[in-house]
């Protein structure tokens, strides 16, 4: 909302700066979103041109000798329509123009210019505002020497609030004077309303067949004039950011401005009846709005008809069979109020926001009805030299009585916090211009009707909170003493991202809305994808099944910048028909420990991530995961070097290499990513509670070096050594795996370090020895191996 | 007596010749010219059966101290040249100590996770839990459970990502709110915080994002106070920019909190006076807050006669914005390793 402060200082007390009032407003009302002195030119002064001939050496340039009062300037302009006799706006030299554009005496082809003749463009009043090409002509009643600003109303300043929804109140002049007399503390000015009416009597019968127009006032004027608006009126609209057009359109548009109220001009002629029926629309009903457009209308709409024929769209916008033009002379004026929801529903569908309509979302004062189409019959008399009927014929139902709530003074005090006196309560409610009755500690406040926004108590107390003041309440704790703590499943995601971190991996967020294509790209088995109704951008449009296509572009993203060692994570969901389930991801790529100097690097293998998902999964606890070649290969990992993690026959996971079609596709290095449901392995982890004996016995170490067949995978081996070692075999480390000329084709070489220990006795070499003799045995009955020789 | 000058010149010549020994074996060769089978001390005593039985002691006596003298200035020579090894090998080892160390990790958690996390202890050191939702939300938990019905204008301040009519992309957390005081079954008190993504139909530019993250507290009970709201939200403004800072409320209006207010936090870059990180004003805006409307908490079964509370809520990429000076909210989700190392 923005509004002028001249206008405003008419109807409230101001005696304050502008800098001053935008601080109470911020502090104590609504936030102003931008202030600013509506015209900032400099040095301007109204000037006669006396004579303007052609420039010889220009086929557009004037001379100009203007009149300004203390001396007779030469001015070269080339506006087309500057001619002699005109009352002109001049920048005089040493005048600044908004845009920092100073004027200076300059000589134009030959000829000596001193000053500038004005447009409104050049005063910084926007085109949108007036339309007009060239300069502009000021009223010949102008005296010469006078400050042009002051003729034309633009020694003004303009506020603009950002308005809340609730605050539909401040969308109106009288509003805006209400809060400011509440801020500042200071006494409202607003004029009484004079309709002067003649004999003849409105002829107009008005009804509804909806409930949802509530109220409907209308007024008949004869012998409207058409023309321009005053001065006044016109830099009015235009500091409210409003666009003069004619003095009827301009006269509507003022007093909704002022009141908040919405009204609406028709032509009373080209009316075909003298019976207004609002009702609701006809499905597939069209109307002809202002702008030429045909709108097809739903059942929902309102409409305003003559009897028969939609005139107007009610609330949104008039309809063109009834436009005011030129030659209009009767005017029937409608102040009537349509439901809020039902006018926003016919807006939003047609695209149609505008003034009026956000008004009646918003909420009007009931009590403010009547007194616009009043107050707007008053200015048609004055402005239009319109003959205003008797009678306002109207409807109305709505509850015009205040409503009272009751604020008990403990109750303020209970949720605030801050102890406030009956004096202060009382004071705020007055400086809101509340009425009030105070009985045993209970105030009984009447809501003015223009605070619809207000119907509790707690509405109650914001009023008096912000009024007397944010900065009154003091700062305290709440009082209650629950200890407060992470979840155990909160705490172990917090470990992920320290483990992983300190693993050497970065942690990404990423957007969980991607395209369509994209979001199943990682998918192994199908699933439905959640889409959005209505995407900004077809990308951002489907949530996402997985994280690793967006760590692939984040890859994408930082290979392009020179990144070589690239190593990822992110804890966030994928999202299907099957609901949102929380994984941890990752990616490697590069090296892993770079330290290139000492001759050690750690080139990124399936081995590097299986050891950083180990790493991880032995912190939080989680034991006997497995690592299988996957059931069915998945399509976008390398089929031999992948693999699924399983947790007690459950699969959680995968890892694996990105397959070398996909990586060569998008240029990637070899890069490895995983993906673990975060649930599942959360629900395997089992914290160790209690202490497990340290053996006081030594262990005792073997070397064994078995050759199998090279399908027998290392956890076969592992498998039927422990079976064989009983507890006794407590570690075995696999610390060499050779394939080559050595062993035969289709055989492996596989070295193993055995660790043996009881918790009870020291073992003997013979012990040892039998174990391992077992050891052996199984490794050539199970698994067809040999030791190496 | 020739035989003590003779003993005397030996020493003296043993001396004379340790000095020009540079190694381990020059010194055993020459304590073995001096003190072995063949040395002149083997020779004397080799005469020594020549000589009378008076004779012999003293022989015998001056024989040995030769030995003894010459042995002793070997095995003295022979730490020194022992001790010139040892710290002839240590330099030897010595490391160019300014070379790099290992490389174990550049890994690094993002400023998100991290800032949200500082939130989350700040406030579990307050007494709150930790209570998170999905993000896939009903229109009756997003909106209408927080006095927001169908149609409401305020719905216009969040534009929202539907599913379909009744589901969404969640515009806040304040839904895991709902969810949890209905699961309190309106008796018990709340305080609790829910971080997490949220969504709205914003195009993505400088200052918004489609997605971001948000956290919001909320504290039920029978006296929770507008002056505990003000207290809990200097706490946190302290917390998180610097104990010089202050805090001021301004009236604001959400749907689900009356009175409502924005918060602002003093500027730290001007100390208050006015600069272009505040566009003049000495403040800036971190937060929304306010009392939990009583259509709220009668919706979610609590006794708005007995139960009061205050809610706030945060979006976390402003927060971080703020402390660390970052210009771009789409830097948080790009991943520019680049950026993201920078927090640990
Ligand atoms: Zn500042």
């Amino acid at each position: 909302m923005l509004f002028s402060l001249k206008w405003l200082k008419e109807m409230v007390s101001i005696p304050c700066t502008r800098e001053e009032l935008v601080a109470k407003f911020n502090l104590m009302s609504s936030e102003v979103e931008d202030h600013y002195q509506l015209v900032t030119a400099t040095n301007l002064t109204v000037g006669y041109v006396k004579t303007c001939i052609m420039h010889p050496q220009s086929d557009h340039l004037h001379i100009c000798e203007v009149d300004v009062a203390k001396e007779t300037l030469q001015i070269v302009c080339g506006a087309p329509n500057v001619a002699a006799g005109q009352k002109v706006i001049v920048a005089l030299e040493g005048a600044v123009l908004p845009g920092n554009f100073k004027i200076k005496k300059s000589t134009i082809r030959g000829v000596e210019s001193n000053g500038m003749i004005c447009s409104l463009d050049e005063l910084g009043i926007e085109h949108k505002y007036h339309q007009e090409d060239g300069i502009h002509v000021l009223p010949e009643s102008s005296v010469i020497g006078t400050n042009p600003l002051e003729v034309l109303h633009f020694d003004d300043e303009v506020i603009e609030l950002s308005l809340t929804p609730n605050r539909g109140d401040l969308l109106s002049m009288m509003g805006i004077a209400y809060d400011v007399s509440a801020m500042l503390d200071t006494a409202l000015t607003l004029k009484d309303i004079f309709v002067k009416e003649v004999k003849e009597s409105n002829p107009v019968k008005v009804s509804t067949q909806t409930p949802s127009c509530k109220s409907y006032y209308a007024r008949v004027i004869r012998d409207v004039e058409i023309k321009e608006s005053p001065e006044w009126l016109k830099a009015r609209l235009i500091a409210s950011g409003i666009r003069p057009i004619n003095n009827v359109v301009d006269i509507t548009n003022y007093v909704m401005l002022e009141t908040g109220q919405p009204l609406h001009a028709f032509d009373f002629d080209k009316l075909k009846s003298n019976t207004i029926v609002v009702r609701n629309a006809i499905d597939n009903e069209t109307i002809v709005t202002l702008d030429g457009k045909t709108r097809t209308l739903v059942a929902d709409d309102i409409v305003i008809t003559d009897g028969h024929t939609p005139v107007a769209l009610a609330g949104v916008m008039g309809g063109e069979s009834t436009q005011i033009d030129q030659s209009t002379k009767a005017i029937l004026l409608e102040s009537a109020i349509f439901d809020g929801l039902t006018i926003r529903k016919t807006s939003k569908r047609l695209d149609l926001r505008s003034e009026s309509s956000s008004r009646f979302e918003r909420g009007l004062d009931p009590n403010r009805t009547l007194l616009a189409c009043n107050r707007a019959a008053a200015l048609f008399e004055q402005l239009a030299n319109g003959k205003v009927l008797a009678n306002v014929n109207s409807f109305e139902n709505q509850n015009l009585i205040p409503i009272v709530v009751d604020l008990s003074l403990s109750k303020l005090i209970k949720v605030t916090g801050y102890q406030y006196s009956e004096k202060l309560v009382s004071n705020v409610l007055k400086r809101l211009h509340f009425e009030f009755k105070l009985q045993d500690g209970i105030f009984k406040i009447s809501v003015p009707t223009r605070r619809i926004d207000i119907k509790t108590y707690q509405d109650i107390i914001e009023e008096i909170v912000r009024i007397a003041g944010y900065e009154l309440i003091p700062t305290t704790l709440p009082k209650s003493a629950i200890p407060g703590s992470l979840t155990e499943v909160q705490k172990q995601k917090r470990l992920i991202r320290e483990t992983l971190s300190t693993l050497g991996l970065n942690e990404t967020i990423t957007y969980s809305l991607t395209s369509e294509s994209e979001a199943k790209s990682f998918d192994a088995d199908e699933k439905e994808s959640i889409q959005l109704l209505y995407p900004i951008v077809e990308t951002r449009g489907t949530m996402r099944h997985s994280q690793i296509p967006a760590l692939l572009e984040v890859l994408n993203y930082n290979l392009s910048r020179k990144a070589e060692n690239v190593h990822l994570f992110e804890i966030g969901k994928g999202y299907s028909n099957q609901g949102e389930t929380e994984f941890v991801s990752g990616l490697m790529t590069g090296v892993f420990d770079d330290s290139k100097w000492q001759g050690i690097t750690r080139p990124v293998d399936f081995f590097v991530v299986k050891g950083v998902i180990e790493t991880l999964l032995n912190k939080l606890n989680v034991d006997k995961v497995q690592f299988l070649p996957p059931k069915l290969p998945h399509p976008k990992l390398h089929p031999g070097i992948s693999a699924e993690i399983i947790i007690e026959d459950i699969s959680v996971g995968l890892v694996g290499k990105l397959h070398p079609s996909l990586s060569s596709e998008k240029g990637f290095p070899d890069t490895y990513v995983f993906e673990v449901d975060l649930k599942a392995i959360l629900s395997a982890s089992k914290p160790n509670d209690k202490m497990k004996e340290v053996s006081k016995f030594p262990s005792v170490s073997r070397d064994l070096a078995i050759v199998i067949d090279r399908s027998i995978s290392a956890k076969q081996v592992i498998e039927t050594l422990k079976k064989a070692g009983k507890k006794t075999l407590i570690d075995i480390k696999i610390f060499d795996v050779y394939q080559g000329e050595k062993v035969a084709l289709d055989k492996k070489s596989i070295a193993l370090s055995l660790t043996f220990q009881d918790n009870s006795k020291t073992l003997s070499t013979e012990e040892i020895d039998l174990l391992v003799s077992k050891i052996v045995k199984a490794i050539a009955t199970e698994l067809n191996g040999e030791l190496r020789s | 007596m020739e035989i003590k000058k003779q003993i005397e010149e030996l020493v003296l010549n043993a001396k004379n010749e340790i000095l020009t020994i540079k190694t381990m074996n020059e010194l055993n060769d020459l304590k073995a010219k001096y003190l072995g089978k063949t040395s002149p001390f083997a020779q004397l005593m080799s005469q020594m059966k020549t000589l009378s039985n008076e004779e012999k002691p003293l022989f015998g006596q001056a024989v040995n101290e030769g030995k003894n003298q010459i042995a002793s200035l070997f095995d003295g020579f022979r730490l020194e040249l022992e001790q010139k090894a040892i710290e002839e090998k240590l330099k030897n080892e010595a490391v160019d100590v300014t070379l790099p160390g290992v490389n174990f990790s550049k890994g690094s958690k993002h400023l998100l996770s991290k800032t949200i996390e500082e939130i989350e202890d700040l406030f579990i050191g307050m007494g709150y839990s930790v209570k998170e939702g999905p993000e896939i939300e009903s229109d009756l938990y997003n909106f209408e459970m927080l006095n927001l019905p169908k149609g409401h204008p305020a719905r216009d301040m969040q534009d929202t990502f539907y599913i379909t009519e009744e589901t969404l992309l969640r515009t806040h957390t304040s839904p895991v709110q709902v969810r949890t005081m209905l699961e309190a079954g309106g008796k018990k008190p709340i305080k609790i915080i829910c971080p997490g993504k949220v969504y709205r139909r914003d195009d993505d530019d400088l200052t918004h994002s489609h997605q971001f993250t948000q956290i919001e507290a909320l504290v039920v009970d029978e006296d929770v106070t507008i002056a505990d709201l003000k207290g809990t939200l200097l706490v946190l403004a302290q917390k998180m920019f610097g104990e010089e800072r202050k805090i001021r409320l301004r009236p604001s209006y959400f749907p689900f909190t009356e009175p409502s207010v924005e918060v602002d936090v003093s500027c730290g870059q001007c100390g208050g006076k006015g600069c272009s990180m505040c566009k003049q004003t000495g403040w800036i805006e971190i937060l929304g807050a306010g009392m939990v409307n009583n259509a709220v908490l009668e919706a979610a079964g609590y006794d708005s006669t007995k139960y009061q509370g205050f809610a706030l809520g945060m979006g976390i990429e402003r927060i971080a914005i703020l402390k660390h000076g970052i210009d771009d909210i789409r830097a948080f989700y790009i991943n520019d390793l680049r950026f993201n190392r920078q927090f640990k």
